[in-house]
């Protein structure tokens, strides 16, 4: 064995040439794998699928696409699902701004006990809360009996199988997400921004809407694009609340899939869901970036 | 700038839950006046201060700016201006913006807006950084935005919240007299909230210092360094050397010799207007730089150098007294000689050593 060189004359050429780090991109390999097989793999083949079975072999690739956008049908239903989403976002704003801005300014060491009274009911399953709305509002439900009893009407309603269900259901599922994400930016906002603005001479309505809210812009962004995807998605809650009276992409994805067993159509509109989706993280990207405020 | 207009405040007292933040506190800032509130974290400086810009309500009292009682108004009419710790510009507006925010309220014209916010720029000199963003700003020049923010709508009243405290203390020192020359320059009244001592003495023309939600003591700088009515006042504002004795004669009018408390023997001057009579026990505080160092005498008080502090503009040095549990201070401005047994005699003027109202 020779004489092993001297730290001093290896170090500084080793320190140049590798610099010190905790991870390494190799370290990503796993995931990597996972994510390439169960994520990358099936939805190219989902794509592939919407251009090569079922009818396109008679009509062209583009069939399904060309259906989808063309037959006022189903033009109908994005429309549908697009205002559902937009609805269920702004329902959800409404509702959350308040509650973060009141857990943010007033609640003091209240705050960990509404932020865990908002994650605790994500614990339990989706089905689980929607099926609670149904025994709620029921004809036969708590709501209904008791709206009976007090008098308020006159025989037991349906109010389950209607829209208002539905977005209460979403909202219901959904208002936490913006809630947190409203919050976790106003946290940001000092309150003395604001009572610098008040001694300035504007009224507490002007303070909110020149200082507050232009500075938890980004978080109303955040949420609402969660929101957003996230109801554009879903169609547990529009098929068990909805009633048939609201079909949404999703919703007809998975009566594509389970009923019609037209997979081919189905891809195609799992992949045009998915383009909304993508076009919505590209436009929050953009306005993180340009409206974004540093403090 | 109109005319400067004082500031009354008529007993006003705050408590949260059950902690009095505040006793009733009564006080008038003379217009164009700068009053300072001193005080360590909780002493009720920053809830009077709070009270008076309307962000909390007085449980009793009044606060009056001028002849108009703002007691009830919200703090966006009560015509003042604030300049806060942190400066709480706002980061999604640009300089220009910041500092035409009050203009804005008022309803002033995009033109005029300009206008003004540029005269305040230049006040504060930094006119060319009307278009940056805050952030671009360093601590100093965002002092100086804040100041400017607060001057432009011209208020009654200016409000200044530890207004130096974020700043390193090379830029405070600067910051003093310049925010104290512009604070003169307008004549506006105003009041300056600080737990640092000499950020009060050197930018207000009366000090109030407070402890405990209360105000132990008002006047000029120098008379509140000079004559500190308890030991809390002398030893918050600078240094001091406090020892216990005993009055143990009158000399002569306002003249007493006073025997310090642990020292066998040992008897000092003191000259005080307090009314002493003969087998009081006393406080007297002496500022370190009012100590003399001087050969050991007979009978007189002697003390062992501890240490030889290098200050900078001074010497200090750290003596031991005989019978005294705390060392006392010495500050010169040149290096004394030292006997080689480390002991050496202190004496000061009868007229330096102040006497305490607290009592051993």
């Amino acid at each position: 064995m020779t004489a092993a060189p001297t730290p001093a004359a290896i170090e500084p050429a080793a320190r140049r040439s590798r610099p010190y780090r905790l991870a390494s991109w190799s370290w990503t390999l796993p995931v990597l794998l996972f994510l390439g097989f169960f994520f990358v793999i099936p939805l190219g083949a989902n794509i592939l699928r919407s251009l090569q079975t079922g009818q396109t072999a008679t009509n062209g690739p583009l069939f399904y696409y060309i259906k989808l956008l063309t037959d006022a049908y189903y033009a109908g239903i994005i429309v549908e699902t697009l205002k559902v989403a937009t609805i269920t976002t702004l329902l959800c704003l409404i509702v959350g701004y308040p509650v973060a801005y009141f857990m943010v300014r007033f609640a003091g060491r209240w705050n960990a006990v509404i932020v865990f009274l908002l994650i605790a009911p994500l614990l339990t399953s989706i089905i689980m809360r929607t099926f609670g709305w149904r025994v709620l509002l029921a004809r036969r439900g708590a709501l209904t009996t008791l709206l009976v009893d007090w008098g308020v009407i006159p025989r037991p309603i349906n109010i389950a199988d209607e829209p208002f269900a539905v977005y209460l259901g979403l909202v219901h599922v959904l208002a936490p997400f913006m809630i947190l994400s409203i919050s976790a930016v106003l946290q940001k906002v000092d309150v003395r921004l604001e009572e610098s603005a008040r001694v300035l001479g504007a009224s507490a309505l002007g303070t909110f809407f020149r200082i507050t809210l232009p500075l938890s812009l980004d978080g109303i962004a955040t949420g609402c694009i969660l929101v957003f995807v996230v109801t554009n998605g879903s169609f547990l809650t529009m098929l068990l609340l909805g009633g048939g009276k609201i079909t949404t992409l999703s919703l007809l994805i998975y009566q594509q899939f389970n009923v019609a067993q037209d997979v081919g159509f189905a891809a195609a509109m799992g992949n045009l869901l998915l383009f909304v989706g993508l076009v919505s993280l590209a436009l929050q990207a953009r306005f993180m970036r340009r409206g974004g405020v540093k403090s | 700038m109109t005319s400067a207009v004082p500031l009354h405040l008529h007993g006003i007292s705050k408590s949260f839950g059950a902690v009095q933040a505040l006793h009733p506190m009564t006080q008038t800032i003379e217009g164009s006046e700068m009053l300072a509130l001193l005080g360590p974290s909780g002493c009720g400086k920053t809830t009077t201060l709070r009270i008076i810009a309307g962000f909390e309500t007085p449980d009793h009292g009044s606060v009056v700016i001028g002849s108009c009682d703002v007691t009830e108004l919200p703090p966006n009419k009560r015509d003042l201006g604030m300049v806060f710790q942190n400066y709480s510009l706002f980061p999604h507006m640009t300089v220009g913006e910041n500092v035409a925010f009050g203009l804005k309220m008022q309803g002033i014209t995009a033109a005029e807006r300009t206008q003004r916010a540029r005269e305040m720029l230049a006040l504060v000199r930094l006119t060319q950084h009307e278009d940056r963003r805050i952030h671009q700003l360093s601590g100093g020049q965002q002092q100086r935005i804040a100041l400017a923010r607060a001057l432009v709508t011209n208020p009654s009243t200016l409000l200044l919240d530890e207004p130096l405290g974020a700043l390193d203390k090379n830029l405070r020192e600067s910051m003093q007299f310049e925010l104290r020359a512009i604070q003169q320059r307008l004549g506006i009244t105003s009041i300056l909230v600080t737990h640092d001592q000499e950020e009060a003495l050197t930018m207000s023309n009366r000090v109030a210092v407070m402890c405990d939600g209360q105000v132990i003591q008002v006047g000029r700088p120098a008379d509140i360094y000079e004559r500190p009515r308890n030991r809390f006042v002398a030893e918050f504002l600078g240094t001091a050397n406090i020892v216990a004795g005993t009055v143990t004669a009158q000399t002569a009018e306002r003249r007493w010799d006073v025997a310090l408390t642990g020292e066998a023997g040992g008897s000092v001057p003191v000259q005080s207007d307090a009314t002493l009579t003969t087998g009081d026990t006393i406080l007297l505080a002496v500022r370190p730089e009012r100590l003399e160092l001087g050969p050991v005498r007979a009978g007189g008080l002697r003390a062992r150098v501890q240490d030889v502090v290098f200050r900078g503009s001074y010497f200090a040095y750290e003596l031991r007294v005989h019978g005294q549990d705390r060392p006392f201070f010495h500050y010169s401005q040149t290096r004394k000689d030292i006997p080689a047994d480390g002991m050496v005699g202190l004496r000061w003027q009868p007229d330096n050593a102040i006497v305490l109202e607290d009592r051993p």
